[in-house]
């Protein structure tokens, strides 16, 4: 079976899975009013709001003139569970974040969760369809404000410049959890194709939106190990995947028929005390180019780091105060970026290799469904800056500060 | 810079407006709670581990293959978080941190939400395979008794 038709079966296999939630609840409804107030049917969602304003570069639109207001999130997220053993479950989002997410509807998660079984001791099961990335503590509900310690994730490691790489993909998952007195293990892993589609994905893997051919997606592997302490004070993960992406090149192409491969490892920790949390990750990624043909740029391979200390001070019921140290370098072995400068001729900057952000944030949970959040943070570095909205990377600002403002609601 | 320093000043006021404006105000309820289920649930004794995986919706039925029903007042309900501090020993935010990943990333359900006692009395009496908490002066012969092991 060819990459793109499975690709194609998995898509179609998530959104069948949303029409027949919709259709199941119908059926439901009238047949058997009964179990109607058993509520097998649940409906969720969010809606959020955000404004951001730079001194210098753009984050999420134009942020740097009067501010960006194109940062909109809007997701329903809808599951049926017929029976204790089966969960169809999806996602509908609308997400514009400047020009790497321009608005539009994706089905951002669709998928059937058979759970073969479920004891007080463990349970083990499979999903099929389009499922959100296990990737470290937050990209599973990475869109989600109420999920997020932060407005922004730290950018490090949760890149909003190339996110839909790491984002969902379509294929299968297994999954088992053990539970006991010294908690919980909880493994996912899975078989699936990320989703290559999108400007921010082409830009990353072929540096520019010029070349004739496309990206394909292949056949990649992803998978998470978390520990729990039962009382949840303690969590530990380690987080690890190989993305696959191929290009077919176009009429007269200058670029062959290459791959680029992926490999992030991530770690991470966080405990959690009744008024505050500290949590950390650090992630390894391997990026490697091959079979492009007689270009530098892609016969390479290279390996980035990032890290994040983050501290979250409950100091008052619905009031949350954060406190992140975010380090990021493109390449572990010219963190100071000045042998990528030179090799450019010095046309690009170095502080384009790295960034070290310092945040500091407010979050008020005015109501369990309402949320306003602020945010402020001083960066050194533009690593995480997307070409998008940069379109001249040459002339981006070394130091600078970005303010955010948001407003959520769920239900 | 301009704007940092506003930015901060007014931090800094809301802040301080916050502290004065509700100091000292508890928000813990300082009675019994007890941990309720339907009477047709075939269990009069739970351990705590064996009810964090319940509150926490990891487990999805009953030893008898009856789905396990789950209802909560909401996050900022005094009775909620005295229930999730003593019979579960976390803490509120935790709870809600867990169902948040699981709904939204379609790997669970959240529990159900009722905004008074009598509304968790009158749904768990109602709802075979349920299980929620109540206060004690609340609790009657309509819904049965969980014992929790330490």
């Amino acid at each position: 079976m060819s990459n793109s038709r499975f690709s194609t079966i998995a898509f179609f296999l998530g959104s069948s899975a949303l029409s027949l939630i919709f259709l199941a609840r119908s059926v439901l409804a009238e047949e058997l009013p009964k179990l109607q107030n058993l509520d097998l049917f649940k409906l969720n969602g969010f809606l959020s709001q955000g404004y951001i304003k730079t001194n210098k570069n753009n984050f999420f639109g134009h942020s740097n003139d009067s501010g960006s207001l194109d940062f909109r999130e809007i997701g329903l997220t809808a599951s049926l569970r017929p029976s204790p053993k089966l969960q169809l479950s999806g996602q509908l989002l609308h997400r514009r974040a400047g020009e790497g997410s321009n608005g539009g509807i994706h089905i951002d998660f669709g998928f059937l969760d058979y759970n073969f079984a479920n004891t007080p001791a463990a349970e083990i099961g499979i999903r099929l369809g389009r499922m959100k990335n296990p990737f470290g503590f937050y990209n599973d509900t990475r869109d989600v404000p109420f999920t997020r310690p932060s407005i922004l994730l730290p950018q490090s490691i949760y890149f909003d410049r190339t996110r839909n790489l790491a984002l969902a993909s379509d294929g299968i998952q297994v999954y088992g959890e053990s539970r006991a007195d010294w908690g919980n293990i909880t493994v996912q892993f899975g078989a699936a194709f990320p989703q290559v589609d999108g400007h921010d994905t082409e830009i990353s893997v072929l540096r520019s939106l010029q070349h004739r051919g496309d990206l394909k997606t292949k056949l990649s592997y992803i998978g998470r190990i978390l520990y729990e302490q039962a009382d949840g004070k303690l969590r530990l993960a380690i987080s690890g995947a190989q993305a696959n992406v191929g290009y077919s090149p176009g009429y007269n192409d200058t670029l062959l028929n290459g791959s680029f491969r992926f490999s992030p490892l991530i770690l991470s920790a966080q405990y959690n005390a009744e008024r505050w949390s500290i949590t950390s990750e650090y992630a390894l990624r391997h990026l490697a180019w091959k079979d492009f043909g007689n270009h530098a740029a892609f016969q390479q391979s290279f390996t980035g780091e990032s890290f994040y200390l983050q501290g979250v001070y409950r100091f008052y019921p619905n009031w949350e105060a954060v406190l992140r140290y975010d380090l990021l370098f493109t390449n572990r072995k010219d963190r100071s970026g000045k042998k990528f400068s030179a090799s450019t001729g010095y046309l690009y900057p170095a502080h384009n290799y790295y960034a070290k952000d310092i945040t500091v944030g407010l979050r008020w949970n005015i109501t369990p469904a309402i949320m306003l959040s602020t945010e402020y943070h001083r960066i050194n570095g533009t690593a995480w800056l997307s070409p998008l909205d940069n379109p001249d990377m040459s002339h981006t600002g070394k130091n600078w500060n970005l303010f955010a403002v948001q407003a959520s609601y769920r239900f | 810079m301009g704007f940092f320093s506003y930015w901060l000043r007014g931090i800094l006021f809301l802040t301080l407006l916050v502290t004065f404006s509700f100091a000292g105000n508890a928000l813990s309820f300082d009675g019994s709670v007890e941990v309720i289920t339907h009477p047709g649930v075939n269990s009069n004794y739970l351990s705590k581990n064996l009810l964090r995986s319940i509150f926490g919706m990891r487990l999805r039925t009953w030893q008898d293959g009856l789905p396990v029903r789950v209802f909560v007042l909401p996050d900022d309900a005094p009775l909620h978080s005295t229930f999730t501090k003593q019979k579960l020993n976390i803490f509120p935010y935790q709870l809600r941190s867990a169902w948040d990943r699981m709904v939204y990333s379609g790997t669970g359900q959240a529990p159900f939400v009722v905004h008074t006692e009598e509304e968790m009395r009158a749904r768990i009496a109602s709802t075979p395979g349920a299980i929620g908490y109540l206060s004690g002066s609340m609790i009657n012969d309509s819904v049965q008794v969980v014992h929790i092991d330490e």
